[in-house]
């Protein structure tokens, strides 16, 4: 084991324009894919017709298919229809579809969790189906989704690191990279990017412990 | 005020009412009694379309609630609503519970809807708890807070499904208190209850449904006091 030559500045560099990479990746697809799933999970639990049931079909299939699979749809199945795409926008391509759909089933049940009764006093008052939706039925149901939906974007930033199959430059890229060079660096360069994804996942969990217990 | 026309109403192959007639007039409090299962809360569910129904008509104000031109949000700005489990909205507080209705519906202004949910809270003797969550109220207190939110949008009609039943006893008179006050002021109400002393002080009129029908009505002292039905009689002899 090599700590010194592992931790060399050049390398730590090197490392941290993976990581920053990474969170690129993660951070727009978490912002697309957060988008995306409230539409999906909201037009699934509005039960309309012919759409519903559409994208019920469309949710199921992708949360039955492996990322992997995705990423090599994206990057290599696409291009051969015409549509290409570079590998960084490819990678955020697939991780937005997959967990739209996820997320779209966390939105679902979330919504499905508000009671009844609710929703009947609000529409008892006047109040439209949009207009209970967006004051009464999303605001309770999306403190309660805090919890899964931060779950959700813990594995979506680990699950950036499967985009070292088709070479994106982020951490577990770089890191083999760096790994290739001495097989002394392995264990102290993995150990210090599993120290990166930690940091940052956890700040996260601490961050929805926090809005769980807010009043929204 | 309400008129309901041979009123019939399934659950799959169970038919839980099984054609209701009643006429509700303007300021008149009709309190409906029965068992569990008589299929009183579902009638009065009906009068605001929470429930649909199979056959018959309902008129509302005017507005005939099978008629697909009728515009369900219109009928429900003038009939208010008061559940049994209260259903305040636990995410805002008891001012915003107040004012969502006459806001978002009535267009009222926020100064107008302020004032208007702060005499109610008054009304209902809850001023100090404008500014607090719902979990923090007695069982009392949010049942008074849901009556006060109903009456914001100045309904011609109040619904009361239940109204104390899932309050421990000594919250009750409370309860019952808003109500009666309510009707003195000659608030048009149909209130379904296991209180029959409420129905026998403040109801012009009393419903006995059972099995899915009106078996008996009249005003509380023919009902309670010589009723001529023998289910009628077997259930008020259990329940007085």
């Amino acid at each position: 084991m090599d700590f010194v030559g592992a931790y060399a500045p050049a390398h730590l560099k090197f490392l941290l324009e993976g990581f920053v990479v990474t969170l690129e990746v993660a951070f727009l697809s978490i912002f697309f894919s957060f988008l995306i799933g409230i539409v999906i999970g909201v037009l699934r639990y509005s039960r309309i017709p012919f759409l519903s049931p559409v994208l019920a079909v469309g949710v199921e299939t992708i949360r039955n298919l492996p990322l992997l699979l995705i990423i090599f749809f994206t990057y290599f199945a696409l291009p051969e229809v015409g549509f290409k795409l570079d590998k960084f926008y490819a990678a955020i391509l697939a991780l937005v579809i997959f967990e739209s759909a996820m997320l779209s089933e966390i939105v679902r049940s979330g919504l499905n969790s508000i009671e009844k009764g609710q929703i009947e006093a609000a529409r008892s008052s006047g109040l439209t189906y949009t207009q209970t939706l967006w004051h009464i039925v999303l605001p309770q149901a999306l403190r309660r989704m805090v919890p899964p939906i931060v779950g959700q974007f813990i594995s979506l930033l680990k699950d950036t690191s499967l985009a070292v199959v088709i070479a994106l430059p982020e951490l577990m890229n770089h890191a083999q990279i760096i790994n290739g060079q001495n097989v002394n660096y392995v264990i102290p360069i993995f150990l210090l990017v599993a120290v990166m994804y930690f940091v940052v996942n956890y700040s996260l969990s601490l961050v929805s412990r926090k809005l769980e217990h807010k009043h929204i | 005020m309400i008129q309901v026309t041979n009123l019939k109403k399934s659950y799959g192959s169970l038919q839980v009412l099984k054609g209701i007639d009643v006429h509700i007039h303007e300021k008149e409090v009709v309190v409906v009694i029965g068992p569990s299962g008589s299929g009183k809360s579902t009638f009065l569910r009906c009068l605001n379309m929470l429930e649909d129904f199979d056959e018959g008509d309902i008129v509302v104000d005017g507005f005939y609630l099978k008629d697909p031109k009728t515009d369900l949000n219109k009928v429900r700005e003038e009939v208010g609503m008061v559940f049994q489990r209260f259903n305040l909205f636990p995410h805002m507080t008891v001012l915003d519970n107040i004012t969502l209705a006459p806001m978002k519906v009535r267009k009222w202004s926020k100064e107008k809807a302020t004032e208007k949910a702060m005499q109610l809270l008054a009304k209902v003797g809850l001023q100090d708890k404008a500014h607090v969550y719902p979990d923090s109220l007695s069982g009392g207190q949010a049942q008074r807070v849901a009556i006060a939110r109903a009456l914001a949008m100045e309904p011609k009609v109040m619904l009361f499904d239940e109204p104390t039943s899932a309050l421990d006893p000594e919250m009750v008179g409370e309860v019952l208190a808003v109500m009666k006050q309510l009707a003195k002021e000659g608030m048009t109400m149909v209130v379904v209850t296991h209180e029959m002393g409420f129905a026998r002080e403040v109801g012009d009129r009393v419903l006995f449904m059972d099995g899915g029908v009106i078996v008996e009505e009249g005003t509380p002292q023919q009902i309670f006091d010589a009723p001529q039905h023998e289910r009628t009689k077997s259930f008020l002899s259990k329940v007085l």
